[in-house]
């Protein structure tokens, strides 16, 4: 990260990571959809930061996660991904409202972009209902998004381990007495950087197709936060 | 049944018979001592002014949508119910087309079924994205872009309003083309 001399930018950059952290751990807290109208608040003040996602100060490691993909093969986050701009998000094909609106807002921005743009981001979608999202499920699920999406399924722990250290709670999933399935799962977005392989912007749920529209292209860049 | 408080409307008969006690004496209050003290009382529902929260709700729906559900499985639906009258509230939805619908609202990090949403007087009840929403499974045959789908919403006090509900691209908002 840059480092600046003007200490209002900082602390305004420090209050925004702060306030994107808070937001990230203390998930279940915010129960009701006026969190998302906080998080947009969040995007609009903008630092200036060419992104219009918020800005993390802290900025993660990709997570050690080795998975499965969707043709059934092994994948290595970190060896897969090495060098390429990824955005990850954890969510579970069996929800209805927030993982489609998400991933799908992801896809209208991603075929916005120019086909080489295109090819330089990673898409990842990481189950957290593995049990019932099989590759083919997946596959079939990410299609309607993306039919280059990424999506990994796998070992619950190893996904619950890798959203941690990411700062994304990640509860077992829960069959419902009507046989639906609730996955507890934070529901941001994280934008890594081909430079570093580190995670430099948060998308919170609820972030507008047209910010993912806006900063693709800079992620595909490589532009720095 | 409702955990959420709001209205007395759908209690056990004791309520009920408690509703026409209550009733009777703010008809007498109404004759003694006119008409400020009725929206206390909450029943005053012919008395001009004071009758906003008794008035019947006036209830219409906009804007309503079905994402095409990726992968033919589980289904949103999104709309808004217009209220120009008293307050109602939605305790049910059902549709031909589905074996289930039950109304739920996700928050930051997941979802939780709730048995009712009020729907305010003289204001608007919005299921929106990310937000209260409907969740529908087991549908009678997989949606397709274009099929109009009904939903059947039962109100406390308007009864039940059927809608056609298009079924839209997945990334679909209203608003927008």
């Amino acid at each position: 990260m840059p480092r600046t001399t003007r200490t209002a930018r900082t602390t305004r950059l420090a209050g925004a990571a702060a306030l994107a952290l808070a937001a990230a751990l203390t998930l279940s807290a915010c129960g009701s959809s006026g969190g998302g109208s906080t998080a947009a608040k969040v995007t609009q003040q903008k630092d200036d930061s060419p992104y219009q996602g918020t800005k993390l100060a802290k900025n993660f490691e990709k997570p050690d996660l080795q998975l499965t993909d969707t043709s059934g093969q092994p994948y290595d986050l970190r060896q897969q991904t090495n060098g390429k701009a990824t955005l990850l998000f954890f969510g579970y094909t069996s929800c209805p409202d927030v993982c489609p609106t998400t991933m799908g807002d992801i896809g209208v921005a991603m075929k916005a972009l120019s086909p080489e743009d295109r090819k330089k981001i990673n898409v990842v979608f990481v189950s957290t209902d593995p049990q019932r999202d099989t590759p083919k499920v997946l596959r079939t699920w990410l299609d309607s998004m993306g039919t280059d999406f990424i999506g990994l399924t796998g070992d619950l722990s190893k996904v619950k381990t890798a959203a941690r250290s990411l700062g994304i709670m990640i509860e077992d999933p829960v069959v419902n007495a009507d046989g639906t399935v609730t996955s507890t799962h934070g529901a941001q977005v994280l934008a890594f950087l081909p430079s570093d392989d580190k995670a430099h912007v948060l998308y919170m749920s609820g972030t507008e197709e047209k910010t993912y529209e806006h900063d693709l292209p800079l992620l595909a860049k490589g532009v720095a936060a | 049944m409702s955990e959420r408080s709001g209205l007395t409307d759908r209690r056990g008969t004791a309520d009920r018979r408690f509703r026409r006690s209550a009733l009777a004496g703010a008809v007498l209050a109404a004759v003694l001592g006119g008409g400020a003290i009725l929206a206390a009382c909450g029943t005053g529902g012919q008395d001009g002014t004071a009758a906003a929260d008794t008035a019947p709700a006036k209830l219409s729906v906009a804007d309503s949508y079905i994402p095409l559900p990726p992968a033919g499985g589980m289904g949103a639906g999104y709309l808004t119910v217009r209220n120009d009258g008293g307050p109602d509230q939605l305790v049910k939805v059902s549709s031909p087309a589905a074996g289930s619908v039950t109304i739920h609202r996700s928050t930051a990090s997941t979802m939780e079924q709730v048995s009712s949403l009020d729907v305010p007087a003289h204001g608007a009840l919005q299921l929106a994205r990310g937000g209260t929403h409907l969740m529908i499974m087991d549908w009678q045959k997989a949606p397709a872009l274009g099929d109009e789908l009904e939903l059947d919403l039962t109100f406390a006090k308007s009864g039940t309003i059927s809608v056609k509900v298009p079924v839209k691209e997945l990334t679909y908002r209203p608003g927008q083309s």
